[in-house]
C-alpha cells in the first residue's frame, strides 16, 4: 500500500502476484495466471480451428479474419522480413503471435484483469524458445563455424575494429536479444496493467470524494483501455516480429 | 447481430454480478491491510501470502468496477464505430473474392467455348479435307474407269477395224491372186490356143509362160 497524494495504491504485489488454487506450494502450483494461460491456449486453438473449419472459397467473417490474420502473418511479418525461405515458420510465429495477443488482452477482460504477460515466465519462455530455435537454424544453414562467423565477425568491418565489434555482437545475439525480447513484452504488459489498476484506483477515490470529480480519470481509464487494445496487438506484433527478423538474420547471415 | 447482443448483455449480467459479489468500489487502508496481514499471519499463513493478491481470481473491488466500466464503454464504442468498418472491411474482402472467382470462372467458361469452338472448327475441317480427299478419291476411280472404258472400247475398236482392214487386205490379196490366177490360166490358155499342140508342149509352154511371169513378179 502506497500512499501519494493522499491516495492509497494497492501494492504491486496485490495486483501481480495471485495465489496458487492448486496444488499449492509445489512447483506445479497452478494460479489464475496458469489458467488464463491454458484458456488463452485453448482460445486460440478453437479460433483457428473454427476458421478452418467448412473453408469455403468465399470466406464468411469469421473465415475472414482467420485468413486476414494468417495473411498478415505471411505477408505482413514472414515476407518482410524473411523472405520466401522463412513461409516454413507461418505457423510457429503465427502461433506466438495469436497466444501472445490473447494472453495480453487479459488485462482488460472485465473482473480478470490481469495479462498472463505482465509476468515474467511466460515472456522468458518464448524467447528462450525463439533463441533456441534462431540459433538452432542458424548453426543448420551455415554449420557451427559459419554462423559464429557471421555472427561475431560481420562482413564490411576492417579487422582491427573486431576487437570491440566481436564481444559487442556476441552479448548482443546471445544475451541482449533474448532478454530484450522477454522484458520488452513483460514490462510493456506490467506497465499497462499497473497504469489501469492507478487510474481505477483514481476514479474510485475521486468519485468517493465527488461523483462528477471521476469524469476525468474515468475518461482516461477509457483512453487507457483504447491505448491497452493497441498495446496487446503491438507488443505481439513486435515479439513475432522480432522473433522474424531473428530466424531471418540466422538464415540469411550475409543480409 | 443478435446473437451478440445477447452476449453483450450476458456479459454485462456476469461482471455487474461479479462486482456486486466484491462489494462496493472503496479504496483499502494501510491500517486495514495491515489487520488483514496479522489476519492471515494468525492462521497460519506466510509474510508472503501477506502480498499475493486477496483473492485468488477477483482484482480489487474498485479496480473490477471502474476497469469493468471502462471497458464496457470502450467495447460499446469500438463496436459502434469500429465494428462496421470491420465488418465492411471483412464483407468487401469476401465480395471482391467472390467478383475474382466469378471472373476467373467466366474467363475459364469463355476459354473452354472458344477452345470447343476451335475444336469443332478443326473437326469441321478435318471432315471437310476427309470428304474432299475421298470425293477426289471416287471421282479419280470414275476418271481411271472411264479412261480405261473409252481406252477399252478405243482399243476394240482399232482391233476391229484393224481385223477388217486385214480381211480386206486378205479378201483383195485373195482377189488378186484369183486375178492372176485367172490372167495366168488366160495367158496360158492363149498360149495352148494359139499352138495347138501335145500334152508335152502344152505343159512345157505353161511351165515356160509361169515362169516368165515369175520372172517378171
Amino acid at each position: 500500500m502506497t500512499t501519494l497524494l493522499a491516495l492509497d495504491f494497492p501494492p504491486v504485489s496485490h495486483v501481480t502476484e495471485w495465489p496458487d488454487i492448486f496444488f499449492e506450494g509445489s512447483p506445479l502450483a497452478i494460479n489464475k495466471v496458469v489458467i488464463l494461460m491454458w484458456v488463452s491456449v485453448a482460445i486460440a486453438f478453437v479460433f483457428m480451428w473454427a476458421a478452418g473449419r467448412n473453408f469455403q472459397m468465399v470466406p464468411g467473417r469469421f473465415q475472414g479474419v482467420g485468413e486476414s490474420f494468417i495473411d498478415f502473418i505471411r505477408n505482413g511479418i514472414i515476407m518482410q522480413t524473411i523472405g520466401k525461405d522463412g513461409l516454413g515458420y507461418t505457423p510457429f510465429l503465427g502461433t506466438l503471435f495469436v497466444f501472445i495477443m490473447i494472453c495480453n488482452a487479459w488485462g482488460i477482460i472485465p473482473a480478470l484483469q490481469m495479462p498472463v504477460t505482465a509476468r515474467i515466465a511466460l515472456p522468458a519462455l518464448l524467447s528462450i524458445m525463439v533463441w533456441v530455435i534462431f540459433n538452432v537454424v542458424g548453426v543448420i544453414k551455415n554449420g557451427l563455424f559459419g554462423y559464429l562467423k557471421s555472427v561475431l565477425f560481420p562482413p564490411g568491418v576492417p579487422w582491427p575494429l573486431y576487437i570491440l565489434v566481436t564481444p559487442i555482437e556476441f552479448v548482443s545475439v546471445f544475451f541482449v536479444r533474448p532478454l530484450s525480447l522477454a522484458v520488452r513484452l513483460f514490462a510493456n504488459m506490467l506497465a499497462g496493467h499497473l497504469l489501469l489498476v492507478s487510474f481505477a484506483v483514481l476514479t474510485t477515490a475521486m468519485f468517493e470524494f465527488f461523483p462528477l470529480a471521476a469524469i476525468l480519470p474515468g475518461a482516461v481509464l477509457i483512453a487507457m483501455t483504447l491505448f491497452e487494445v493497441l498495446v496487446i496487438f503491438l507488443q505481439a506484433y513486435i515479439f513475432t516480429i522480432l522473433a522474424a527478423v531473428y530466424i531471418g538474420g540466422a538464415i540469411h547471415p550475409e543480409h | 447481430m443478435r446473437r451478440f447482443r445477447l452476449l453483450f448483455a450476458g456479459l454485462a449480467v456476469v461482471l455487474l454480478g461479479l462486482v456486486a459479489g466484491v462489494g462496493t468500489a472503496h479504496a483499502v487502508s494501510e491500517e486495514e491491510l495491515r489487520e488483514e496481514c496479522i489476519h492471515i499471519l494468525e492462521e497460519g499463513g506466510t509474510v508472503d501470502d501477506c502480498h499475493e493478491a486477496p483473492s485468488p481470481i477477483l482484482p480489487e473491488a474498485n479496480e473490477v468496477l471502474w476497469g469493468g466500466i471502462a471497458f464496457l464503454v470502450l467495447l460499446l464504442l469500438l463496436w459502434k464505430f469500429g465494428y462496421p468498418a470491420m465488418a465492411k472491411g471483412l464483407d468487401d474482402r469476401a465480395e471482391r473474392i467472390r467478383s475474382d472467382l466469378e471472373a476467373a470462372d467466366t474467363a475459364k467458361n469463355e476459354a473452354e467455348a472458344t477452345r470447343a469452338e476451335y475444336e469443332d472448327q478443326l473437326r469441321g475441317a478435318r471432315e471437310e479435307a476427309t470428304r474432299m480427299r475421298d470425293d477426289a478419291r471416287a471421282e479419280m476411280d470414275d476418271y481411271k474407269a472411264q479412261r480405261r472404258a473409252e481406252i477399252d472400247a478405243e482399243l476394240a475398236e482399232y482391233r476391229e477395224r484393224a481385223k477388217a482392214e486385214a480381211d480386206a487386205a486378205k479378201g483383195q490379196a485373195l482377189a488378186d491372186v484369183k486375178a492372176e490366177v485367172a490372167a495366168l490360166a488366160i495367158g496360158a490358155a492363149e498360149q495352148v490356143v494359139q499352138k495347138s499342140l501335145d500334152r508335152d508342149t502344152n505343159v512345157a509352154l505353161v511351165e515356160s509362160y509361169i515362169d516368165s511371169v515369175d520372172a517378171r513378179g
